[in-house]
C-alpha cells in the first residue's frame, strides 16, 4: 500500500505557520484519520473526492472547494478513522493567544488591527465549527502562499505575510456573507444581539457591527434603523442599559463594576447615560426597590 | 393643540403613536427587541429592554417628532396577549417575561384540554386551553421550579403590566388583558377560581382588575421630567392589540368582521354574547364590559409566505424582502384562480384555529408536471388564504358576516386582499387607518375624554378607503377547493403525528 504523498516545507523563517501539507491520497487508508484536536488556527481545503467527516460533533460532508476553519481546541476526523481517496491542503496557525475567552492575537507579523483579529476570534468561536462552502480562493492563495515559499523571490516575507493576511480576510467576509445568504435581516440582526450581549464590555464599533451581519457599515446603519427605529449605537447602548437595569436590582455589585460590565469606560459616563434614557440616576433607580409593592 | 398618545406592545416592537382630538394621526416612533429561544419550544423576551424601548419611544414621539404647540393629553396602552412575567415583592422581575409564542407548557395543556376540568374552565374563562395561555404556563411554573423560587413569586403580570407599574408604580391589569390569561371569568369579571386552582396560585397573586377605560394612573414625576409632559396627563389602562384593533378597524357590533395577516393572523367579529363552541375552537376576549371580541387565530400567515420567499424567492445577501415579495406575487397573478390544481396547506408552524393541532404540517398537493414555480407561489397564498377562510365559515356557523375588513401588512396587498375577496365571495374593505390597533386605542381614549358618547360611536367614525369586490367565477372555483382543503386538513391528522415523530 502505498504512503499518501504528503508536500510540506520548513518555516524557520515563519515560525507563525506551523504546517503547510498538500495531501493526495490514492487508496483508501484506515486507521488514518482519527477525529482528534489538529491545533492552531487550521484552515483545510478540500481539493479532490468527497470527504464525510466529524467536526466538533457534528456530521459534515465535504466536496471540492469546501473549507473548514478550527480554532485551536477543535476536533475534525473521521469518523470510522478511515481516509478516503482524494486530496486536501491544510496551513495550520499558531496564534499569539486564542482562548475560548475570545481574545485572538495572530502576532507581529499580521498588519490586521487589533481590533479586527478580535472580532475574528470572537466570529469563528461563536460559528463554531466554521465550514464555508465552494470558496475556491481559498485553495489559490495557499497555492500562492507554496510558491512564495518555494521560490524565496524578492521581499518574499513580507509577500507572504501579505497573503495570510488576505487569506483570513477573505475568509472571515466568506462566513459572514454565508452566514446571512437566503436569511432575511431580522435574522441575521438577532445573531448580533446574541453576540453583544455576550460581550457587552467590548467597545463594539459599528464597523464590527456590521461585519458580524456581512454589510458595509453605511447600508448596515440605514438597515437596523429601518428595522429597529434606533441607530446601531443607540440599540447598543439600549442593551447597556437594559442589564445596567437587570443588575442594579438584583445584584449587590458596585455602580463602578456595573459600569464597566455592561461596556461604560467610567462611571460618570454610565450615569449620565442611564439619567438620560431612564429618568434615573443608577443610585436612585437602585434605591427605588425598597419601595414595596403592597 | 391637545393630542393623544397610543402606546402599542407588540411582539416584536413598540410604537407610540400621536393623534389629534379628532383621530388623525400626527406622528410615531418605533423601536423594536428580540425574542429568545434559549430552548426551541421557549419564546422569552427581556422586560428592561421593552421598557426602555417604550421609553425610548415615547421621548422620541413627544420631544422630538411632535411640534411644540402639541400637548399630549393621555397615554393609552395597547399590547400583545398571553405574556407572563413572574415579579417579586419589589415588583422587580425574577427572570425574562414568557410570551404567547412559547410552547413549554405543551403537557400540561393538552391534559387540560382533554379534561372536564378544561372544557368548565373554557366556558368561564373563554380562552382557548393552549400553551400560549397564562393559565398553562404558570401551571408550568409552579410544577418545574423549586418551593424557595416560587416563595418569592409575589405576582404574575404581564409585560404591559409590568411597563405601566414602571411608569406609575400602580399593578393593573385592564378587563381586555385579563380576558386572555385564561384565569379571568368573562362573564363575572373576576379572577375564576377553578382556573387559580389549576394554575396553583391565589387572588393576590394576580394584579387588579380594571375597566379598560380606568384612568386612575399617575406618571411618577420622574417621567413627567423625561417625556416634559404636565403632571395632569391622562393615564389610561387600554386594552389587548386584538381587542383594540377590532375596535380600530370600525367593528363593535354583529354583522361584520375583521380579518388580520400579518407574521400570524385571525378572524374577529364583534358582539353581545360570547360564541360557546364545544370544541374550544374560538377565543371570546373582552373589549369592553358586555362587548366581547370573539374568534380565531392562526400561526400560519406572511410568516409562511415569507418562509416561500426566503426558500424560493431571489437569490442574494440581504435582498429586500418587501421587494422580492412584490416580485413573487407579480408572478402570480400570471396564473389563474386555483393555481392549476395545486393545492397547499400551509401549517409550517403547526395550527390554531381551528384545527388546533400543534403537529400540522404544510403539504403541496396535485402537483404535476405542467406545475411551474408561479403555481407554487400563487398555491401558497391561496393555502394561506383558504386557512383564514375555514375559520370564517366556522365563525358563520355562529354569526351572520355580511361585511369583511381586513388589514395587516399581508391581507392589505391587493394580490391577497382581491383573493380574500374571491374566496369569501364578498366584498373586502380597507379603512383609512392602516394601524388598527393603534386607532382602536386612540378612539378609547377619545371616549374616555368625552369626544365620544360610546365605543360604537366611536367606531362609526372609522371610514373605508379601499374595497375589493369578488369574482363570482373565481368564488366558485375556489369554494371547490376549499372544501378539498378542510378535508385534508383533518384527514392528514395521523400522517402528521407520524412525521412529526420523524422530524425530531
Amino acid at each position: 500500500m502505498s504512503k499518501p504523498t504528503q508536500t510540506s516545507i520548513p518555516f524557520s523563517e515563519f515560525p507563525h505557520i506551523r504546517e503547510l501539507v498538500r495531501l493526495k491520497n490514492q487508496t483508501v487508508r484506515l486507521n488514518d484519520w482519527p477525529v482528534q484536536v489538529r491545533g492552531g488556527i487550521y484552515i483545510l481545503c478540500v481539493l479532490e473526492g468527497k470527504y464525510e467527516w466529524e467536526i466538533e460533533q457534528h456530521r459534515y460532508i465535504l466536496y471540492p472547494n469546501d473549507v473548514v476553519v478550527l480554532c485551536p481546541w477543535q476536533q475534525l476526523g473521521s469518523p470510522t478513522n478511515t481516509l478516503e481517496i482524494g486530496s486536501f491542503t491544510w496551513l495550520k496557525l499558531e496564534p499569539a493567544l486564542f482562548e475560548p475567552t475570545k481574545e485572538l492575537q495572530l502576532g507581529d507579523w499580521s498588519a490586521l488591527q487589533e481590533n479586527d483579529q478580535r472580532l475574528m476570534g470572537r466570529l469563528m468561536c461563536s460559528h463554531a465549527p466554521m465550514v464555508l462552502n465552494q470558496l475556491k480562493q481559498v485553495n489559490e492563495l495557499l497555492t500562492k502562499i507554496e510558491q512564495e515559499l518555494k521560490q524565496a523571490e524578492f521581499a518574499y516575507q513580507t509577500r507572504i505575510n501579505q497573503l495570510l493576511d488576505e487569506l483570513l480576510v477573505t475568509i472571515v467576509r466568506q462566513q459572514s456573507q454565508q452566514q446571512n445568504q437566503r436569511r432575511d435581516f431580522p435574522q441575521a440582526f438577532e445573531q448580533l444581539e446574541k453576540m453583544l450581549r455576550q460581550s457587552l464590555d467590548h467597545p463594539w464599533t459599528v464597523e464590527e457591527m456590521a461585519t458580524v451581519v456581512g454589510l458595509g457599515s453605511t447600508a448596515f446603519t440605514e438597515k437596523v434603523k429601518a428595522y429597529s427605529g434606533f441607530s446601531p449605537l443607540n440599540y447598543l447602548i439600549n442593551i447597556r442599559i437594559a442589564e445596567a437595569m437587570r443588575q442594579l436590582r438584583q445584584t449587590d455589585k458596585s455602580l463602578t463594576d456595573i459600569a464597566l460590565d455592561t461596556g461604560f469606560y467610567s462611571s460618570q459616563h454610565f450615569s449620565t447615560t442611564f439619567k438620560k434614557l431612564t429618568g434615573y440616576t443608577p443610585g436612585h433607580y437602585r434605591k427605588r426597590q425598597s419601595g414595596d409593592t403592597s | 393643540m391637545e393630542c393623544i398618545i397610543t402606546i402599542d406592545i407588540g411582539t416584536t416592537k413598540v410604537k407610540a403613536s400621536a393623534f389629534d382630538l379628532s383621530n388623525n394621526l400626527i406622528g410615531t416612533r418605533q423601536g423594536s427587541y428580540p425574542t429568545f429561544h434559549p430552548q426551541p419550544d421557549y419564546s422569552e423576551q427581556d422586560p428592561e429592554q421593552i421598557f426602555l424601548t417604550v421609553l425610548y419611544a415615547l421621548k422620541g414621539l413627544i420631544n422630538d417628532e411632535l411640534s411644540k404647540k402639541h400637548r399630549p393629553t393621555a397615554i393609552v396602552f395597547g399590547a400583545s396577549m398571553h405574556s407572563v412575567l413572574p415579579i417579586d415583592k419589589y415588583g422587580i422581575p425574577l427572570r425574562n417575561a414568557v410570551i404567547w409564542a412559547d410552547n413549554r407548557g405543551r403537557d400540561e395543556a393538552t391534559l387540560l384540554k382533554n379534561s372536564e376540568l378544561g372544557v368548565k374552565i373554557y366556558e368561564q374563562t373563554g380562552t382557548p386551553i393552549h400553551p400560549m395561555s397564562p393559565l398553562v404556563k404558570i401551571r408550568w411554573f409552579g410544577k418545574n421550579n423549586s418551593a424557595v423560587w416560587l416563595e418569592k413569586v409575589f405576582k404574575f403580570i404581564s409585560i404591559k403590566e409590568y411597563i405601566v407599574y414602571q411608569l406609575t408604580g400602580q399593578l393593573v391589569v385592564d378587563h381586555s388583558l385579563a380576558s386572555s390569561t385564561g384565569l379571568f371569568n368573562i362573564h363575572q369579571l373576576a379572577w375564576e377560581p377553578m382556573a387559580l386552582e389549576f394554575a396553583g396560585i391565589k387572588t393576590h397573586q394576580l394584579s387588579e382588575p380594571v375597566s379598560i377605560d380606568f384612568a386612575d394612573l399617575k406618571l411618577k414625576k420622574e417621567y413627567l421630567r423625561l417625556f416634559r409632559v404636565p403632571s395632569t396627563i391622562k393615564v389610561i389602562a387600554g386594552a389587548s392589540d386584538g381587542c383594540l384593533a377590532t375596535l380600530g378597524a370600525g367593528v363593535v357590533t354583529e354583522g361584520d368582521a375583521t380579518i388580520t395577516i400579518g407574521s400570524s393572523g385571525a378572524v374577529r367579529v364583534a358582539g353581545k354574547q360570547v360564541l360557546a363552541d364545544e370544541k374550544q375552537r374560538f377565543f371570546n376576549y373582552i373589549l369592553a364590559e358586555g362587548t366581547y371580541i370573539s374568534g380565531g387565530p392562526t400561526n400560519n400567515g406572511g410568516v409562511v409566505f415569507e418562509w416561500f420567499v426566503q426558500q424560493f424567492g431571489a437569490s442574494g445577501v440581504h435582498t429586500d424582502i418587501e421587494y422580492a415579495v412584490n416580485q413573487l406575487l407579480m408572478e402570480a397573478e400570471r396564473v389563474s384562480a386555483g393555481a392549476g390544481g395545486l393545492l397547499f396547506l400551509p401549517y409550517l408552524l403547526g395550527e390554531r384555529a381551528p384545527l388546533w393541532n400543534a403537529n400540522a404540517r404544510g403539504a403541496y398537493m396535485g402537483v404535476n408536471i405542467t406545475h411551474e414555480r408561479r403555481h407554487f407561489i400563487r398555491a401558497t397564498v391561496e393555502g394561506i388564504i383558504y386557512e383564514i377562510y375555514s375559520i370564517g365559515k366556522l365563525l358563520q356557523q355562529y354569526r351572520s358576516i355580511e361585511n369583511l375588513y381586513i388589514n395587516g401588512a399581508y391581507a392589505t396587498l391587493p394580490f391577497f386582499a382581491q383573493t380574500l375577496s374571491d374566496v369569501f365571495g364578498k366584498t373586502v374593505y380597507i379603512n383609512d387607518k392602516h394601524d388598527s390597533a393603534s386607532a382602536g386605542a386612540a378612539l378609547l381614549a377619545l371616549t374616555q375624554l368625552g369626544k365620544y358618547d360610546s365605543l360604537t360611536s366611536a367606531a362609526q367614525t372609522i371610514k373605508s378607503v379601499k374595497t375589493y369586490a369578488p369574482n363570482e367565477q373565481n368564488h366558485e372555483r375556489y369554494s371547490h377547493f376549499s372544501e378539498i382543503f378542510d378535508r385534508l386538513s383533518y384527514k392528514l391528522a395521523e400522517d402528521f403525528d407520524a412525521l412529526v415523530a420523524l422530524q425530531g
